[in-house]
């Protein structure tokens, strides 16, 4: 594109344009650049056709990529319509699920209410749950527990852990009383009620375990088991007498057993001796058996007390008694035979009251032990029998030794000897009487016993002596029976509970000495010729004839120097010396009353005695004094 | 506190002449008192207390108080029998109660044998020699006399408890030792000595295999 001649006008344009493109920085304009390398790949020479076809080539290659260009776009629109398509499917169909959409939203939505309930509902009963876990496990016995109370087998031993459960359902029964208190009265009856069908089921196998146990207590395993078994079964006590029943069984077998083998076998091996290894002395055979059963009952006593050692609702000492009697009871017949072979083999008296004294200690002392049941009535019938049997044997040897040698048949000692001294029997008698009462006893009853002993002695006696006695003169009669009296009263003085029957006997001692006294002074008077005289001062009369006096004073004289000798001989036989004196002094005192009586009436100047010092020289105070000193 | 149960049960008797102190022995070995006035004992008396061994072993004791007086004498002698331990008892003011000490324990021996009991020579009354009174009987005397015869000694007061307690323990310990050793056997029926009511299988009682518990030890 050159030209040979130019204007300086286009040579100034050519050059400006130069100048633009240079300024224009094509380097930095993408665009430019871009289309000056594309215009590179089709103008390859720079030639005036070329030049000239190049805007036709242009169009002609826009055209073509025009073409190209609607050709792919065809494409893609064909694409596109059918995106354009499958998206008005899509829209239709989202506008279909959006109005199913709908649809199910109005659907569910209570079913997500309901869900959104039930969530809370499934926290709340979550809480329930775990209420309902610790209710159960306050209320409600666990599987392990349910098995320790009913055994995990049949005749399954209780143990220790059994009573914890026990605890544990009455604590369960108590602790619904709060329930009830707290409105829920339904489940508080219904699980009371469970509990109760538990203690009862409980109870019950516990009543046949501790009644199979007591039933086999050979060597008394009283162990802690059984102790709180019987405190348990306190709450029955229908059963609970059962088992103490048959406890009371099983131990008064055991004791009968016991007995029968200390009797007849002894201990092991024969040591100690067997009792009846003594029977021949009968004290000692049978304080020997009593002495066994007084070591043994207190011993079942306390086995007893240990059984009830925890029973503690109610006083129990009347069932322990009624189980110990009931025990006791068993040794009754084995005892009692024996006894009574004994009481009806012996004829000693004083062996059958040393017996009976036996058999009175024991009676008290056994009812220290163990009050009512057999064995007490046992120990009393059989103190009363031998009392019965020993009096009898009693009354019999005084009969045999009252009764004559001749076999007479009514009660009567040997006559009176002149010596008028109590005849043999009556000293055989009262020392029979004295070797009983010697013998040493300690209970208490004594009393009652010592007095109808000596009743049963000195009755009889008292009789046959007054019965012999009745056929003597008034004066022999008198001194024989006040020596039979006072031998009666000096055996007995020594001994205790004697003081009514020695103040009887002293009565009719006194009675006798007041017969006595009547007769020596009777005899005193006669003797001594103050008849005539003393009938004389009884009436009255003022005059004694001088003679009289002269007679009666001569035989005093007589009789103050030697006083004895007016004495009656019988009087001499009184055998108690303060008897004697007794009788002496009183009839004395008679007689020295009467001279009083003599001497005032001689002194009195009224009855004009002459000279009366010389017809009574003595005065009563002399005379007095004179007798009195004899 | 639960009252223990028993392993063994040892029946003492406790002898001697009358006013010696034999009851207020007892009693306060029972009951932690002294009885001021004691009316004489009246035949025989009962009474039980439980021991503890050295070895822990609960020993229960049953101890019979007898009269001294003569007229008791006959009642007396029977309860010897079965009696596995002597507490021989005088009066330490009262020499005479002493010089009996040698019939009290014939008299024992006689009615016991052929068992051999345990004796112990007890001098009762120490209180009123401490507090000025005039003792009768030295210790040396006692001892010498329990030496010779093989008697356990001790002196006690009943006022101040003074050896007291050691008074039973002495006798019941030898009875316990002479069982370990098996002199002595708790034979069925041999009353001094009974088992008692807690051995080991007794917790373990089971109705299905029992049978009646043999009495036997070591």
């Amino acid at each position: 594109m050159s030209s040979t001649q130019e204007k300086p006008e286009e040579l100034d344009r050519i050059q400006k344009r130069v100048n633009k493109i240079l300024e224009a920085r094509l380097e930095s304009d993408k665009d430019t650049l871009d289309a000056l390398s594309g215009l590179s790949t089709f103008f390859t020479e720079n030639t005036l056709q070329n030049r000239r076809n190049l805007r036709s080539q242009i169009e002609h290659r826009s055209v073509g990529i025009n073409e190209n260009f609607l050709k792919a776009f065809r494409q893609v629109k064909l694409s596109l319509d059918a995106v354009c398509e499958d998206l008005d499917t899509m829209a239709t169909s989202v506008e279909t699920m959006k109005s199913d959409l709908e649809t199910s939203k109005a659907l569910t939505k209570d079913l997500i209410k309901q869900t959104n309930t039930m969530q809370r509902e499934r926290d709340r009963l979550e809480v329930h749950k775990q209420i309902a876990q610790a209710f159960l496990a306050r209320f409600q016995l666990s599987g392990a527990e349910h098995q320790l109370l009913y055994g995990a087998a049949k005749d399954a031993p209780i143990v220790a852990d059994f009573f914890r459960v026990l605890d544990r359902v009455q604590s369960i029964h108590a602790d619904c009383r709060l329930l009830m208190q707290c409105g829920y009265q339904t489940a508080a009856i219904d699980i009371m009620e469970e509990m109760t069908l538990h203690q009862e089921g409980a109870l019950e196998r516990l009543y046949r375990w501790t009644q199979n146990h007591c039933r086999s207590l050979e060597n008394n395993e009283i162990g802690p088991l059984i102790v709180e078994a019987m405190s348990r079964l306190q709450d029955r006590p229908v059963l609970f007498k059962y088992v103490i029943d048959e406890y009371a069984i099983a131990r008064r077998a055991v004791l009968v057993r016991q007995f029968i083998e200390a009797l007849t076998e002894g201990g092991p091996g024969g040591n100690p001796k067997p009792i009846e290894l003594h029977a021949h002395d009968p004290k000692r055979y049978i304080g020997d058996m009593f002495a066994w059963l007084h070591q043994s009952i207190p011993t079942e006593k306390e086995n007893l007390s240990l059984l009830f050692k925890k029973c503690d609702k109610q006083d129990i000492s009347d069932q322990l008694q009624n189980a110990l009697g009931y025990i006791a009871d068993g040794v009754c017949h084995p005892l009692k035979v024996r006894v009574e072979t004994i009481l009806q083999a012996e004829k000693d008296t004083i062996v059958l009251f040393t017996i009976s004294n036996l058999l009175r200690f024991y009676q008290q002392i056994m009812r220290q032990v163990v009050q009512g049941g057999s064995l007490e009535e046992c120990l009393v019938e059989l103190q009363k029998s031998s009392e019965q049997i020993y009096l009898g044997a009693l009354a019999a040897q005084v009969r045999s030794v009252l009764q004559r040698p001749s076999g007479g048949s009514g009660l009567a000692l040997e006559p009176p000897q002149r010596d008028l001294v109590p005849p043999p029997s009556v000293a055989r008698l009262l020392n029979m009487l004295k070797e009983i009462l010697s013998v040493a006893t300690m209970v208490d009853g004594r009393q009652a016993d010592i007095t109808k002993i000596v009743s049963c002695v000195i009755d009889p006696l008292l009789q046959s002596v007054q019965e012999s006695a009745a056929h003597l003169p008034t004066v022999d009669m008198g001194v024989y029976l006040l020596n039979c009296l006072h031998h009666m009263q000096s055996s007995l003085a020594v001994y205790e509970y004697m003081d009514e029957r020695v103040e009887r006997l002293q009565a009719q001692s006194d009675a006798q000495l007041d017969t006595l006294t009547s007769e020596q002074a009777s005899s005193l008077v006669a003797n001594l010729n103050l008849g005539p005289i003393y009938a004389i001062l009884q009436s009255n009369q003022s005059k004694i004839e001088t003679n009289l006096l002269k007679i009666f004073m001569s035989k005093m004289d007589a009789f103050l120097e030697l006083p004895d000798v007016l004495l009656l001989p019988q009087v001499q036989l009184i055998m108690s010396s303060s008897h004697r004196a007794a009788v002496q002094k009183r009839s004395f005192n008679v007689i020295v009353a009467i001279y009083k009586q003599i001497y005032e009436r001689v002194h009195d100047p009224a009855n004009g005695f002459e000279q009366p010092e010389q017809l009574l020289h003595r005065t009563p105070e002399q005379v007095a004094h004179i007798l009195t000193s004899t | 506190m639960v009252e223990p149960i028993f392993e063994y049960q040892f029946r003492l008797i406790l002898i001697g002449d009358s006013t010696v102190g034999k009851s207020s022995l007892l009693k306060f070995f029972t009951d932690g008192k002294f009885a001021e006035l004691s009316d004489p004992t009246v035949g025989v008396d009962f009474f039980a207390r439980l021991i503890e061994m050295k070895d822990g072993t609960q020993i229960k004791l049953q101890l019979w108080d007898t009269a001294g007086q003569e007229r008791f004498r006959s009642i007396t002698k029977s309860y010897y029998r079965n009696s596995v331990g002597v507490l021989l008892v005088y009066d330490i003011s009262n020499h005479a109660s002493f010089e009996h000490i040698p019939l009290w324990m014939m008299e024992a021996q006689r009615h016991i044998e052929p068992h051999r009991p345990v004796f112990a020579l007890v001098g009762c009354k120490l209180d009123l020699i401490n507090a000025g009174g005039h003792r009768e009987v030295t210790t040396e005397e006692a001892q010498k006399f329990a030496k010779q015869h093989g008697l356990h000694f001790v002196e006690t007061s009943a006022r101040s408890g003074a050896n007291v307690e050691e008074a039973f323990r002495m006798v019941t310990q030898e009875v316990y030792a002479r069982i370990r050793s098996g002199e002595y056997k708790a034979e069925d029926g041999w009353d001094g000595i009974k088992s008692g009511f807690s051995r080991p299988n007794s917790l373990d009682f089971n109705l299905v295999v029992a049978e009646p518990e043999k009495s036997s030890c070591c």
